[in-house]
């Protein structure tokens, strides 16, 4: 596999140069229970479409970022940092671009 | 108590991750500025020539960095006073330069937040020098060096020779290499074995300044 | 020689005489000859023997399509002999025959062996008995295949480079519509690669007009910027990277836009006998003829299903080649036919060929009628059949980039039907090759690729549509020509669909009556299409045969999928140099300086030992030892809220540490499986200094990176590991040793244990951490890497007189093992959690707010562990194998063995093991089952030296 995705700090490079993180998924809050732990830790949507997605520019500046691709093509619709992702839309998560937050005691 | 232990200071030599390959190649060394460094390897005007007519390479992992993090408030990459300054994102940049060309402590503005570490030897680095410099560096880089995609003065981070690193285009002909200090010794094989092919060689620290000049 | 006289346009210098071997002998050839024009100009006709049967093969297209003419040149198989330039003294030998090409041993396969050797043949004879398969292997490995490489080859014997170049346009064909793109894309500024895989350029116009006119447009573009490149196959596409292979260099072009002017391959046609010598494509025998003044032979019998054919048969007999008969597919032939009749040539509509027959080259043609009766047929005398059987457009490469063909019924092939963003297709293979429209389409599809870029002006955008309408009109002006599908009879001899592979049209037959009824099974059980020639000159005809098997039109059959390599490539050229990425500490000259036995460690080159790894040990007992641990991960963790994000990646606290503490830590996932370990050291209020493992240092600044990517904590993190060197200083003479070089009061009072400071040691800064994990009193001394050598040769200088030894890995294995102490990623899985790791003191259930791992933990911590990680002692001085099975009273595996070493302190073997949580208890005996052996070992849940850390803090 190889194609081309935008870091938001360094520009285009090769996929090679990232670090997949894997599709954006929703931490369980405190309390949670087996199944839903479970379901968090071992179960992905594995969507054949679009979908928001985690990747690290391993080989450059080594920052976090998050990557709405169509995983039948490898088109990447847009790369953003956290703090710069738009809203859902119909093609994201219902969950938004944070939902891995840990809760702030 | 904080991060003195970072700080290049002692009275004794501080040497690059290189410094055994370079002499291998035989390199005639001068302690400066704490550093041992290669000032030429034994034919200052041939490595002239091959900086003018191929490429040479020279380790340049003495050369002091600095990592600030917070708002560095730089646009793009900067010369200042010598050094330059490159923002990687938009809360980390580098500084690097010689060990006189680096700011104070004041010049880096703590009321701004920013923080900053000393990364001098996080960092080896090489400078290709010479017309085939670019050519060199896409035998194990696939980054685009191109002048219209890299002009001069601009940073690239991105995979060296399957490695995390950046290229710093310092001039036309003339790019700098920086990866991590435990790498060193791997990305000389790398590049010499690159240039070797392509009729470039090693070169000084004289040669550098004379092409500077 | 059968060479023609001097003609303009000829390619050879025959001043130049060049000599060269082939199979040993000299032959002679002139400049600028291939080889393969050398050698059939000395009257050579079998130029290979094939993969499976080791029939005669000889020259077909003579454009490096085919797998035909495939020779090693100075020992390096896979040279086309057709497309290989001449040198002097070049050594050329024939592959694939023993003993000799001309009498090959292994052709009995072909005289006995067609009928009991169909596709799969040895899949399902040589299964029984399964011990003889190795002997079988090796017999069928030296009856097939192609060629062999020499058994030793020195490093560099084929060096490859590789280059990385970005453009803006790469064009790949350097045909005229290629040539057209390339100059219109770089005249409006574009920074374009040309990629032709032929050695010249020219395409088409190479056989029509010995490729008038070509040189000036090349030189056009050389002076416009454009890199040219000859003899450059591009190999595939990868999205948007495409590799070019170019004699020694590896080109991996990474362009904006790509034009494919691949152009179109001449297809062969399917009858008995089609694969002797003497039978080749029309374009072939031109080449010979035009390019290199060769007579491909002195009387033909011409076949075609287009004006190709025509043109071809007056062409050679143009060179003074008889032309015995030429049949037309077609009921209606094209224009040259008239001028073939008033040259005396008769041209047969609506006739094929069905056999040809000869021993070692054709001899005849049998020709019949379309669909007629054996009577109709006539045998006609030849030494030469020229056959076109069309041009089957090259749409591999637009295929890998996404594009769709369809069946065209007018054209008789699969067509572009649909391109991807980003790519442009022009020239034959996008069905504008006639001459009136090839030149307009190449020009269009290079303004398209530099507007796409970005450049461009108004003249150029008006020119757009221009082009498009001529192209229109050129494409209206013509009559749609139905080509009948080659498939005729497979009832003589063999017929053969794929010549790399020795596929006939009975083995597709046979496929389809196996069950392999669909292309892409057929493919992969005969494997049709999978060899050298990648399917440029079988894919349509397995097609055409697969679709008369299953009475399906063509295009219900359909294609494969079309996948890289393009061309075959040698396996050197994609293998990389031979240049290891490896990690090594500013200590490493040292360690070889000293002997080490230097081994991998995960991404690092370290010492395992220098020597005498008990030796070693002993060392940091008796006197001291001195270990580099540059590699472990060293992270910085600044700022106000540090402590209160490392409480919330690790189970336990941190933001109550004190300022010059250390406190160890365990990295939990959320599921609460142990993913690191280390030491975290506050230096100031706001400034942690975190070790990971050695293996786990780009694991966790991820991991934490991750953690902070969306979270607003005021923390920064910068990763020390590799500018940071560290060396661990253990032993009762350690505090000996190191106040003897530093300034700092290493007193046990005033540097307690787990109590980190900072000083000058011998003249360096450094940071001393009081930690040991090797069971003696340790230092663990952190510097910047570029004082490495200088802090290394100190302390061992200082450490002399008290006996310090430099120790590796293996002994660091042994000590930490005495000390019962985690080696993560070896004592632990992916499914170990603290609870099961013995250390549940490092989960701080009762700490406030969330960590990761939490709800996982909580969990586990009110449940048993079904296994424990243990201590062990053999009885006798059995070292039991790490991996080595725990079982129960049944036999029943029920842990394993994670860690095993004799501990020459003590005397005896230890371990630590994985057993049932119910026995994890000291005095019990358990039962290791190691490769058969049954072993018996003792439980112990107690460090076996300085149990109670006494010596440690001492
Ligand atoms: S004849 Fe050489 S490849 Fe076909």
């Amino acid at each position: 596999m190889s194609f081309l995705l935008a870091c938001p700090n360094c520009g285009v490079r090769e996929v090679s140069d990232f670090g997949y993180g894997g599709e954006i998924s929703s931490r369980p809050g405190a309390g949670a229970d087996f199944r839903q732990l479970n379901a968090y830790n071992y179960f992905r949507r594995n969507v054949a479409g679009v979908q928001r997605e985690w990747w690290f520019h391993r080989s450059g500046c080594r920052a976090w970022f998050i990557a709405e691709r169509d995983t039948r093509t490898n088109r990447v619709m847009f790369t953003a940092l956290p703090k710069d992702v738009p809203p859902g839309g119909d093609s994201g998560p219902a969950e938004g671009p944070e939902p891995k937050r840990l809760a702030v005691s | 108590m904080s991060l003195e232990f970072l700080t290049l200071d002692a009275p004794a030599v501080a040497r690059s991750p290189m410094e055994r390959q370079a002499r291998a190649a035989g390199a005639r060394f001068e302690v400066r500025d704490g550093w041992n460094v290669a000032v030429d390897y034994g034919a200052p005007e041939r490595e002239r020539e091959i900086c003018r007519t191929a490429a040479g390479w020279a380790d340049v992992s003495h050369l002091a960095k600095l990592e600030l993090q917070g708002d560095h408030g730089l646009a793009g990459v900067t010369r200042r006073g010598g050094a330059w300054w490159c923002p990687v994102s938009d809360r980390r940049a580098l500084v690097l330069g010689a060990r006189g060309s680096m700011p104070g402590p004041d010049e880096t503005e703590p009321e701004a937040r920013v923080h900053v570490v000393e990364v001098t030897s996080n960092f080896a680095a090489l400078t290709l020098i010479g017309p085939l410099a670019r050519e060199v560096v896409a035998r194990f880089c696939a980054l685009d060096l191109r002048p219209q995609a890299t002009p001069v003065g601009s940073l690239r981070p991105g995979s060296v020779a399957r490695q995390p690193g950046m290229v710093l285009r310092e001039g036309e002909h003339r790019f700098m290499l920086l990866f991590g200090w435990a790498i060193g010794e791997y990305m000389w094989t790398v590049v010499q074995d690159a240039a070797t092919h392509l009729g470039g060689g090693p070169v000084g620290q004289s040669a550098l300044e004379g092409a500077d000049a | 020689m059968s060479r023609l006289p001097e003609h303009p346009g000829e390619r050879i210098d025959r001043q130049k005489v060049i000599r060269f071997s082939f199979d040993g002998k000299t032959v002679e050839g002139f400049e600028g000859d291939t080889v393969g024009s050398a050698l059939y100009a000395a009257g050579r006709r079998t130029f290979s023997r094939s993969f499976k049967y080791h029939r005669r093969r000889g020259l077909m297209c003579c454009s490096g399509q085919c797998p035909n003419c495939i020779v090693a040149v100075d020992g390096a198989p896979g040279a086309r002999a057709c497309t290989e330039p001449l040198r002097e003294g070049m050594r050329v030998e024939h592959l694939n025959a023993r003993p000799g090409l001309e009498f090959d041993a292994m052709r009995a396969t072909d005289l006995v062996g067609g009928p009991f050797t169909p596709p799969g043949f040895y899949y399902k004879t040589f299964i029984r008995p399964r011990r003889l398969w190795p002997l079988y292997e090796k017999v069928l490995r030296h009856a097939a295949g192609l060629g062999r490489l020499p058994r030793q080859q020195p490093e560099r014997m084929w060096r490859t480079e590789y280059r990385r170049r970005h453009a803006d346009v790469l064009v790949v064909g350097g045909g005229v519509a290629g040539l057209e793109a390339a100059r219109a894309a770089s005249r409006l500024g574009a920074d374009v690669v040309l990629a032709e895989e032929g050695p010249e350029l020219g395409g088409r116009r190479l056989v029509d007009e010995a490729g008038e006119g070509i040189a000036a447009l090349a030189q056009d573009l050389r002076a416009g910027g454009v890199e040219v490149l000859t003899r450059a196959s591009a190999l595939g596409y990868f999205d948007g990277i495409v590799p070019v292979w170019q004699g020694d260099t590896l080109h991996q072009v990474r362009a904006r836009r790509h034009v494919f002017a691949t152009g179109g391959i001449e297809q062969p046609l399917l009858f008995a006998g089609n694969d002797l010598p003497g039978v080749m494509l029309s374009d072939g025998a031109r080449r010979l003829a035009s390019l290199y003044s060769v007579k491909p032979g002195s009387r033909a019998v011409v076949v075609t299903t287009s004006d190709r054919g025509l043109h071809a048969a007056l062409a050679l007999h143009e060179v003074g080649v008889e032309i015995a008969a030429v049949a037309d597919l077609r009921q209606l032939s094209g224009a040259p036919a008239q001028d073939l009749g008033e040259r005396g040539i008769r041209v047969l509509p609506r006739h094929t060929v069905v056999e040809a027959r000869g021993g070692k080259a054709v001899a005849q043609a049998v020709l019949a009628p379309v669909g007629g009766e054996e009577a109709d047929e006539r045998p006609l005398d030849c030494d030469l059949l020229v056959v076109s059987g069309g041009s089957a457009p090259a749409t591999s490469l637009l295929l890998q980039a996404g594009a769709r063909t369809a069946y065209d019924a007018a054209r008789g092939g699969f067509a572009l039907s649909e391109l991807p963003d980003g790519v442009q297709a022009a020239g034959e293979v996008a069905g504008a090759g006639e001459p009136d429209s090839v030149a307009p389409s190449g020009e269009l599809a290079g303004l398209e690729a530099a507007h796409a870029v970005g450049l461009g002006d108004e003249r150029s955008g008006a020119r757009v549509p221009e082009l498009r309408e001529a192209l229109a009109v050129a494409r209206a002006g013509r009559p749609a020509v139905a080509v009948p599908p080659p498939a005729s009879g497979a009832r003589r001899g063999k017929c053969f669909a794929c010549l790399c592979e020795d596929v006939t049209s009975k083995d597709i037959a046979y496929s389809v009556k196996e069950g392999y009824d669909s292309i892409e099974l057929c493919k992969r059980y005969t494997t049709v299409t999978m060899g050298p020639c990648q399917g440029r000159m079988c894919q349509l005809p397995s097609i055409a045969l697969m679709a008369q098997e299953t009475s399906q039109s063509l295009a219900d059959v359909g294609t494969t999928t079309a996948r890289p390599p393009w061309r075959s490539v040698p396996m050197g050229v994609l293998a990389g140099r031979p240049i290891d990425p490896a990690k090594r500490s500013a200590i490493h000259g040292r360690h070889r300086d000293l002997g080490a036995n230097v081994k991998w460690a995960g991404d690092w080159r370290r010492p395992y030992d220098y020597g005498d790894p008990q030796a070693e040990a002993l060392a940091v007992h008796h006197g001291a030892g001195l270990i580099d641990v540059s590699t472990l991960g060293k992270l910085l963790v600044r700022g106000a809220e540090a402590g209160a994000f490392l409480d919330r990646v690790y189970p336990n606290r941190f933001s109550d540490l004190r300022p010059r503490r250390i406190r160890y830590g365990v990295v939990s996932s959320d599921a609460g499986r142990i993913l690191d370990d280390g030491t975290i050291c506050r230096l100031d209020q706001e400034t942690f200094y975190v070790t990971t493992t050695s293996s786990g240092a780009g694991a966790i600044e991820e991991w934490f990176s991750w953690w902070l990517a969306d979270s607003d904590l005021e923390v920064r993190l910068t990763d020390l590991t590799q500018g940071v060197g560290a060396v661990n200083l253990a032993g009762p003479r350690a505090r000996e040793i190191i106040s003897a070089v530093t300034d700092v009061d290493c007193s046990n009072e005033a540097f307690p244990y787990l109590d980190a400071r900072q000083g000058r040691l011998a003249g360096v800064r450094c940071l001393i951490l009081r930690i040991g994990f090797v069971g003696e009193v340790g230092y663990e001394i952190h510097f910047p890497a570029a004082y490495g050598e200088h802090v290394w040769d100190a302390l061992l200088e200082a450490g002399r007189p008290y006996g310090i030894r430099p120790f590796g890995l293996e002994p660091q294995r042994i000590l930490r093992l005495q000390k019962l102490h985690v080696l993560v990623g070896q004592d632990t899985d992916s499914e170990s959690t603290p609870f099961g790791a013995a250390m549940p003191w490092i989960v701080k259930l009762d700490k406030d707010g969330d960590f990761i791992g939490r709800s996982a933990l909580e969990h586990y911590a009110r449940e048993t562990p079904a296994t424990s990680l243990v201590g062990f002692t053999m009885s006798d001085g059995h070292v039991p194998s790490e991996g080595a099975v725990v079982v129960d009273e049944r036999g029943t595996p029920a842990g394993q063995v994670t860690s095993s070493r004799y501990s020459p302190v003590l005397g005896r073997v230890i371990g630590m093991a994985w057993v049932p949580s119910a026995l994890a208890r000291d005095g019990v005996s358990i039962t290791i089952s190691d490769e058969g052996q049954k072993l018996t070992a003792e439980l112990r849940t107690r460090p076996f030296y300085d149990p109670d850390g006494e010596v440690l803090r001492s």
